[in-house]
């Protein structure tokens, strides 16, 4: 029964999300604040339709309920629980119910906290939501139906893909849809305009929290998703400019420059058309992301399924929302007001070049993307595009990105003063010279461009530090005047603050762990011994595990330094008995931000087993930047000004209930 | 009273749904609402702080305030138009939440849904029914025995509940106990037996042996004491025993009697013996202690239903593992191997008839009410 | 300035910016990505030493050697087979006769040093450019996709 009602659940969902979209929109064309009132009870009860369904799913995979197909093929009665539950988004159907499922959760919020929208936007920004969830669950419930039956049921389940059975995948995939499906919020914004034919700095204003919402998550989730290919996948790599990944990558590059240009408009009423443009482009590559890895065009552990009617239903959604948004685009940009004017020299310049930079940036991503797939399409031929592409294309592009961020908040609005910008930055200055001057003598001038890596980090550490320091005038005033300073600043400061610190923290990450990783690949016996660095890594010997649905063997090593033991790590080689496949499960120790990373090969019959160890230098900071820099999204989120809602105490759907 | 349920939530959800477009509809729409107005005047107010902290300096502030000032003074655009289609838009609105949209819903569910089927967990289907009423019944008796173990009646009421469940070693403490309290008959004796049989995953030991023997003293007519026999019989590798036993049995069988097809199905499958364990491994088994005949069983069964994946053309081989499956008391995986069956031989539909027959004859897949 | 030198200023900004983005995609695409070869291809055509391929086939039957890390095998589509050298560990599901993809370059003695070796993510799953890379040289058989078990539920 549980199951039925969810089905039932989902299919009202679909019923209530045409109701959605055509009625608002209706009301907002012919002017009808009755139709246009709808808008709010029924983005929330929608998400209250697609939560239960949810659920019902949930609960199925949670009993194991095997008269449901999709608990067939993705579960199995001795998964742990955490991975019955993950095993739920862990397949093409759940995932895009868990996709619709934060869809209407975005929905629903700005229902229900969107108190200070003027009635008509509100309607328009929730139709064209409700559109979206039409759309994906026509989608659900024709090609990709998780409620579908089976009967007679069978005993056993076909169990998760063991690589995706990870506390990761229980993590990895909601965040990252929370920052895709984000970014649907910022696009109806958009197309709401559009329809409206209006747009003013008040727009910008009311987009931000949206836009910085679903950033913070994108930043979190891409990250997740890189620490979990780094130690899932047993490579040591980080990032693999995976197509899948790009995808996720994309979205990010551009929401990072709609966020900065959305504070041009709300500022100074300028950039409009551009940030709507920019609004459009976000979303239009999140569905792209979906359709990469969803119609399997792509084959990567995250394409669950190679389905054609699949692919050509998101092709189908994907030509009908980036055609008919562009088109709506074409039509009406030239009749939106353009305002704001400043000199090439500004706070507002230097967001333009950011955002000129993290655009074409994301251009050569989306080239590298889709260029084999082009090629393959036209030609025949086949072409990959990996790192060797991307660091000869992104990596150009993100210097002078990089080089100009701490400029920025120093610059005035309107008309800003470059040199007194490089006189507050002389400390960031000196220490980008004593970082290259430190490097030259010690490593060499072999090692400069890992120097000129290394500056540019601190670079753009110190320079977010001046930043802030300048603001509450740290040492040119009396300690109390520069606390009660501090503490005025309003929190969107501070997460500024954070958020370029945070990508200085990423970009040292990355460069201290690309340069100075140790690779050792070699032949163990139990007894003997490595060296890496100071430590010495001996292999004690082999263990049988088994769990869940997995048996394998273990390896046990001891590091040990100057005579003492400091850690012992456990690699395992497992073989998953249900899908009859082997999987490598590296084991990782920390010392301080850096990280040993031991990998198993085969053990052979004598006892010898070929090992990889790395050891990644300061590798944790890359995760670790991109943690500051969502912390500083959420700061920036909670500052008054920008928090969602209307100053007076009104509450979810007050539009219905105030008679 | 399941499927009642179901329809009258799945009603209410809808009414739900219809609800939350109609109550909109239905009232006049409020006033308040946010406007860009209010933006722009918090954006004066802040401007107005930050100057105060010396975050901006004066002439910024100045200037920031008059072009704030201006975008406030515009006419707003973004309120909406006072009231528009009225009735007419009423209306469309009260068609699409009361008709179009549960037609909507109840049209794609009817077309997709499978309102029939009921939720089945994996734990109401392994070997304990979750029949409450059975699992109280069961509670309720055992309890009544708690408190009172003399009571033989109740033993021999749980017997037969434990042995369809599965619960063998119950079952047979069960029968032990009513022989003991209520005496030795025939029927009882058998049951035993059969228990003991069924405990041993199919193969009639020594201890049912003698179970059988005592309930054939009793009553030499006793057909369940005599089936078991010929099995006993058939176990010990004596193919021409066996083949007489069993047709001993059958001659002397009622037509009707439930178990005459499976003592056919014996009988022709000692007359022609299938490609399987050979009378020496039958021997062997007979010396062994009841774990190891249970544990070379399951190792034959799985061996079987592993050729037969592999293999799937071999009918013969299908009826085998589905008799072997039942006669251990594993329906679920008959009815298991018959669906992965299904799926091998689903190009050929001739060898899958059989397969279906063979799987009806011993009665596995029986639809579940 | 005036509204139009600022106007210009900008457009002249963005023409820099996208001028070195299509600049650099082009430069790149000559030289950072790698061609898809079948051994049939490298065998007729060698290429030249420091072109980056990625060879696809089967990993020939008998052909794997190894020496601690170092190991040595053949790719092979059915009608010419290119010796391979990797060093490092091979991935879970590498095995003689399944479809892997090598990338890395062809030396001057005509191995293939890869640095880079895929296998199949799964036991019934070859990679695409394999499939059609054994397409081409005829030596595909449909039946091989299926050496997996069967999968033990009723569906797929």
């Amino acid at each position: 029964m549980i199951v039925e009602l969810g089905h039932y659940a989902l299919v009202l969902a679909l019923a209530l999300s045409i109701a959605g979209a055509a009625l608002p929109l209706c009301g907002a064309l012919v002017g009808d604040r009755r139709l246009m009132a709808i808008a709010s009870p029924v983005s929330i009860a929608l998400f209250a339709f697609v939560a239960a369904s949810f659920a019902a799913l949930t609960h199925a995979y949670l009993v194991s309920d095997f008269s449901v197909r999709n608990v067939v093929e993705n579960s199995h009665s001795m998964k742990p629980l955490i991975f019955k539950i993950s095993g739920v988004w862990g397949n093409h159907e759940g995932s895009m119910l868990l996709w619709v499922l934060i869809l209407a959760l975005f929905g629903a919020l700005v229902a229900a906290f969107g108190n200070n929208l003027p009635m008509r936007l509100k309607a328009l920004v929730l139709a064209v939501q409700s559109m979206i969830g039409t759309a994906f669950l026509l989608f659900i419930l024709t090609t990709s139906n998780p409620f579908l039956r089976l009967v007679p049921a069978p005993v056993e389940g076909n169990d998760l893909n063991p690589v995706l059975q990870d506390i990761g995948l229980a993590i990895h995939p909601p965040l990252l849809y929370l920052g895709y499906v984000g970014c649907s919020i910022s696009f109806a914004f958009a197309i709401a305009a559009l329809i409206d034919g209006r747009i003013d700095a008040a727009w910008a204003r009311w987009v931000r929290p949206w836009t910085l919402t679903a950033w913070i998550f994108l930043t979190l989730g891409i990250a997740m998703g890189s620490y979990w290919a780094y130690y899932e996948l047993g490579w040591g790599g980080w990032w693999f400019w995976d197509p899948v990944e790009n995808a996720s990558f994309m979205p990010w590059l551009a929401a990072t420059a709609l966020l900065h240009s959305a504070v041009v408009m709300e500022k100074r009423d300028a950039l409009k058309v551009w940030t709507i443009l920019l609004a459009i482009l976000t979303f239009s590559l999140s569905l792209l992301g979906t359709f990469l890895v969803r119609s399997g065009v792509l084959t990567s552990v995250h394409a669950f399924a190679t389905d054609p009617t699949r692919g050509i239903f998101i092709l189908i959604i994907l030509c009908l929302f980036i055609g008919g948004s562009f088109s709506l685009f074409a039509l009406r940009a030239g009749t939106l007001a353009q305002g704001g004017l400043f000199a090439p020299i500004s706070r507002e310049g230097s967001l333009v070049l950011n955002n000129l930079l993290l655009t074409a940036a994301c251009a050569t991503v989306l080239v590298g993307t889709l260029y084999p797939l082009a090629l393959e399409a036209l030609t025949g031929e086949k072409i990959s595009v990996g790192a060797p592409f991307f660091d000869m294309t992104f990596g150009p592009l993100m210097v002078p990105l990089l080089i100009a961020v701490p400029f920025g908040p120093f610059l005035a609005w309107k008309r800003g003063d470059l040199l007194a910008a490089c006189q507050r930055l002389f400390a960031a200055f000196a220490a980008v010279l004593l970082t290259i001057g430190v490097g030259l003598v010690f490593a060499g001038p072999s090692k400069a461009l890992t120097f000129f890596g290394i500056a540019l980090a601190v670079w753009l550490l110190v320079g977010s530090l001046s930043e802030f320091a300048f603001r509450i005038k740290l040492f040119r005033a009396p300690l109390g005047e520069s606390f009660r300073r501090a503490r005025g600043l309003p929190r969107a400061a501070f997460g500024m603050t954070l958020a370029h610190g945070g990508l200085g923290l990423t970009v040292l990450g990355i460069i201290a762990s690309t340069t100075w990783n140790t690779e050792t690949i070699t032949t163990m016996k139990p007894g003997e011994s490595v060296t890496i660095g100071s430590r010495i890594v001996t292999l004690d010997g082999f263990l049988p595990v088994s769990g869940g649905t997995y048996s394998g063997t273990a390896a046990r090593f001891t590091v040990r330094e100057g005579g003492t033991t400091v850690a012992t790590l456990a690699p395992e080689k497992r073989l998953y008995q249900v899908q009859n496949m082997p999987t490598t499960e590296s084991a990782i120790h920390s010392f301080g931000l850096s990280q040993l990373y031991i990998s198993l090969g085969d053990v052979k019959a004598d006892g010898t087993t070929v090992v990889r160890i790395y050891f990644k230098v300061m590798i944790l900071l890359i995760w670790l930047g991109a943690i500051v820099m969502a912390l500083g999204g959420a700061l920036s989120l909670s500052d008054r000004r920008l928090r969602v809602g209307a100053p007076k105490p009104a509450r979810a759907g007050a539009a219905v209930a105030a008679e | 009273m399941e499927p009642m349920l179901q329809w009258i939530l799945m009603a209410a959800m809808t009414a739900v749904a219809s609800l939350a477009v109609l109550v909109p509809l239905g009232r006049r729409p409020a006033d308040a609402e946010g406007s860009a107005r209010s933006i722009y005047r918090d954006q004066l107010n802040e401007l107005e702080l930050e100057r105060e902290r010396g975050l901006i300096g004066e002439r910024e502030a100045e200037a920031a305030r008059i072009e704030l000032s201006r975008r406030l003074l515009r006419p707003d655009a973004t309120r909406s138009t006072a009231e528009g289609g009225g009735r007419r838009a009423v209306i469309a609105g009260f068609i699409v939440a009361a008709i179009l949209l549960p037609a909507i819903a109840l049209g794609t569910y009817l077309s997709l849904g499978s309102p029939a089927t009921p939720d089945q967990p994996l734990a109401s289907r392994s070997t304990v029914s979750a029949d409450a009423d059975i699992a109280t019944l069961i509670g309720k008796v055992e309890q009544h025995l708690r408190d009172d173990p003399g009571a033989g009646a109740g033993w021999e009421l749980l017997g037969p509940v434990y042995l369809k469940l599965g619960r063998f070693d119950d079952a047979v403490r069960a029968y032990g106990n009513a022989i003991r309290i209520l005496g030795s008959t025939a029927d009882r004796e058998a049951l035993l037996g059969e228990a003991l049989t069924s405990q041993a995953g199919g193969l009639v030991t020594s201890d049912a042996k003698a179970a059988f023997d005592r309930a054939l003293r009793l009553d030499s007519k006793n057909d369940r004491a005599a089936f078991y026999e010929a099995v006993a019989v058939g176990q010990t590798g004596d193919k021409d025993a066996a083949i007489a036993a069993w047709k001993t049995l059958i001659a002397g069988a009622p037509a009707d009697a439930p178990w005459l097809p499976v003592a056919q199905a014996e009988l022709r499958r000692v007359e022609n013996p299938a490609p399987g364990p050979n009378a020496a491994d039958m021997a062997a088994a007979a010396g062994q202690s009841a774990g190891e005949q249970q544990a070379m069983i399951e190792g034959m069964v799985s061996g079987l239903a592993a050729r037969l994946d592999g293999a799937p053309e071999d009918v013969d081989g299908w009826a085998r593992l589905f008799r072997a499956y039942m006669v251990l008391g594993k329906p679920d995986e008959a009815t298991a191997a018959l669906a992965r069956a299904r799926t091998a031989l689903a190009g050929k539909p001739d060898l899958l008839a059989q397969v279906e027959k063979a799987a009806a004859d011993n009665g596995v897949g029986a639809p579940k009410p | 300035m005036t509204r139009k030198q600022r106007r210009l200023t900008l457009i002249g900004l963005a023409g820099i910016v996208l001028a070195s983005a299509v600049g650099l995609i082009l430069f790149a695409l000559s030289d950072g990505i790698a061609f898809f070869a079948t051994p049939s291809e490298i065998a007729a055509n060698p290429p030249a030493p420091d072109r980056r391929l990625r060879l696809g086939g089967l990993v020939e039957t008998g052909s794997v050697v190894k020496d601690g890390p170092k190991i040595s095998f053949a790719v092979t589509d059915g009608k010419a087979a290119v010796p391979v050298r990797y060093t490092g560990m091979l991935p879970d599901l590498f095995r003689e006769g399944q479809g892997v993809v090598a990338e890395g370059k062809v030396d001057a003695a005509g191995n293939f040093q890869a640095d880079t070796i895929l296998a199949k993510h799964d036991e019934t799953y070859m990679p695409k450019e394999v499939v059609e890379a054994l397409k081409k040289s005829g030596e595909w058989r449909p039946e091989a996709e299926a050496t997996g078990p069967e999968p033990k539920s009723v569906t797929r």
